[in-house]
């Protein structure tokens, strides 16, 4: 399974097939539109995730010479459910990007949504509402980032940095600074048992990933964000309101992060102010390495999980190789670097003709 | 200047200042069924104005525009869409990141229990109006990022077709073509005069206005200059009006500004 760049761009091709073979037979035209054979090199360059499957793979084998801790079942499941926090905030922080915006607020609405349902679940509420006030607050803060991006204008580095602080500085205020717990059972259900041998967690993550897959990919919606990402200015001029589909997006980014932060707290079996400290940068940190491009338009949902995937095993796999913890966090931004050069360099040539094509184009 | 048949939009007694600019003055414009009216004039001659009134963009100060007859009153862009007003913008409004179907469908897409997007619908029908209008592209599904100007233009153009909207306003085709890719639009335009389309023409490019026009409205400091058959004037003429050599003399349209 590939990606190709744009998503939408450069699909299969059985279907486009057929339609040239029955266009020419009732059109009657001269013009063909035949089908666009892509060369494998040129499948692997645009190919958005497989070069971060292909460092998962070499540091997992690498890791398994030094330590034969690394690829037995337990280490694994340790290192999804790492990334299934990750990952559910990342899916939405990705169409953030991709509609060309920037959320670095996602790790405080993941404390907020952490927070307001720990509170609301010790004082009494059910675990419906507890998650529903979560999820409320998330989509407040979402919507305030969106629209300070949108309608007043401002840059949405600015705007999400704003709320970052004051959302932080809200919840420690409310919070005293301590950890709210023991939580009901129901509540510690939700999300902080297995199904199976598999922490359900995971499930979770799956799911929403699922979700934001189907939305990105087959959904109008999906293309509208694309839209919005690639050419803000041909959306409005269309009559397609980009202001709102990107405010969409910005609740949408909301609602998952205050939603994984519920996860994490029932997870955790307490809701902690030290939640989502450093979750923003890396969530983006991971849509950036799964092949979402900073620049917008460009992105696909499996790879923003797989550069979840990627962290977490960064993250893990470096304490069994015994580097020290202040190390890894170089590691993170090393990669990151990697990552939008990578995105840079591809954006300058994702236009580019390949020596196939002109091949191709002479043969025919 | 008689015409037998009755305008299918028209502009009357149009207005709009900008501060201290008069972009429009007293305009009327009427655009007909399978003629191609081609408006042009000088930087600054309300050209773009009257096409952002035509496609519903800016609201008139004063004037009326007409629709088959009946007052259009909602001045919105998505509106005039669906009332049978297509707009081909200058800068083409395009997302290069998109393919080609994604990008015609992209203002209305085809959908699947209005939620999906109905890819294979839109591949086809894409498919299907690009061929019907003669262009050439490698497929449907490149990214428009991939295609020449020439190209990029014959895809701004068949989506404005694509509605099989009545009206169909150009803004500077063929201001960033070369020679063959202009001639690839001239094709385009006659295929769409054929089908009976009222086509609105907005040009620099008086080579190819006397070539595909039916009638060239002159424009000059928010006023109509002159309107004329391209089969009874000249080049030399219309040059005289754009530069305002020649001044307006009596016509059917504008009369009774600067003095």
């Amino acid at each position: 399974m590939s990606q190709f760049k744009g998503g939408d761009a450069f699909e299969g091709n059985q279907e486009a097939n057929s339609f040239t073979s029955q266009h020419s037979v009732n059109g009657g035209t001269q013009v063909a539109l035949p089908n666009i054979k892509l060369s494998w090199q040129k499948k692997f360059r645009s190919s958005l995730s497989l070069p971060v499957i292909v460092v998962i793979i070499l540091f997992t084998l690498i890791g398994e010479s030094q330590n034969s801790n690394f690829l037995n079942g337990p280490t694994w499941l340790n290192i999804l459910t790492t990334a299934s926090f990750t990952s559910i905030v990342a899916c939405f922080e990705g169409f953030v990007l991709i509609s060309g915006g920037l959320d670095l607020s996602v790790g405080a609405v993941f404390l907020t949504g952490a927070m307001v349902s720990a509170e609301l679940a010790v004082k009494g509420f059910p675990l419906i509402v507890a998650i529903l006030g979560a999820l409320l607050a998330g989509a407040f803060v979402g919507a305030i980032n969106g629209g300070l991006a949108n309608y007043v204008g401002i840059s949405p580095i600015i705007a999400t940095l704003g709320t970052l602080f004051c959302t932080t500085a809200i919840v420690s205020t409310l919070s005293k600074g301590l950890a709210i717990g023991p939580l009901p059972d129901s509540f510690n259900r939700l999300a902080g048992g297995t199904w199976g041998p598999i922490p359900s967690v995971i499930f979770y993550a799956v799911g929403i990933a699922l979700i934001a897959h189907v939305i990105l990919r087959y959904s109008t919606f999906g293309m509208k964000i694309r839209a919005v990402g690639g050419n803000r200015l041909a959306v409005d001029a269309l009559g397609l309101n980009a202001k709102r589909i990107s405010m969409v997006v910005y609740i949408m980014t909301g609602l998952a992060a205050a939603f994984a932060g519920v996860l994490q707290c029932s997870y955790l079996g307490a809701g902690a102010p030290s939640y989502g400290s450093d979750l923003a940068l890396q969530v983006i940190a991971a849509v950036v390495i799964g092949g979402v491009s900073v620049l917008g338009a460009v992105g696909e949902v499996s790879g923003m999980v797989i550069g979840c995937i990627l962290l977490s095993l960064l993250s893990i796999g470096l304490l069994l190789l015994h580097f020290a913890g202040s190390m890894q966090d170089f590691v993170v931004g090393f990669v990151m670097v990697i990552a939008v050069s990578i995105d840079k360099i591809r954006r300058t040539f994702m236009f580019r003709v390949s020596r196939n094509d002109i091949k191709r184009a002479k043969s025919s | 200047m008689s015409v037998e048949t009755e305008p299918i939009m028209e502009i009357r007694g149009a207005w709009k200042v900008f501060g201290h600019v008069v972009a429009l003055r007293d305009v009327n414009t009427k655009i007909y069924a399978g003629k191609i009216l081609a408006i042009v004039g000088d930087n600054g001659a309300g050209k773009s104005t009257l096409v952002k009134a035509l496609s519903g963009i800016n609201r008139l100060d004063e004037g009326t525009v007409y629709f088959q007859g009946k007052v259009v009153s909602k001045i919105d862009p998505k509106f005039f869409r669906k009332l049978g007003i297509s707009t081909v913008f200058q800068d083409l409004a395009l997302v290069e990141t998109l393919d080609v179907a994604s990008n015609m469908y992209l203002d209305a897409p085809i959908t699947k229990w209005h939620f999906f997007a109905n890819r294979a619908l839109m591949y086809q029908a894409a498919a299907k109006t690009l061929q019907e209008l003669k262009v050439r592209l490698p497929s449907v599904r490149v990214a428009i990022g991939e295609l020449s100007g020439g190209q990029r233009q014959s895809v701004a153009i068949a989506r404005a077709v694509l509605r099989d909207n009545p009206i169909i306003l150009l803004d500077e085709p063929t201001a960033a073509l070369g020679v063959r890719e202009t001639g690839e639009v001239g094709v385009i335009l006659n295929t769409l005069k054929s089908r009976g389309k009222g086509l609105v023409l907005i040009s620099h490019d008086l080579e190819f206005v006397f070539k595909h026009a039916d009638i060239i409205q002159v424009m000059r400091l928010g006023a109509v200059q002159g309107i004329r058959k391209v089969s009874e004037t000249n080049r030399e003429e219309i040059v005289a009006l754009i530069t305002g050599l020649k001044s307006q003399e009596s016509d059917d349209s504008s009369r009774k500004e600067h003095n």
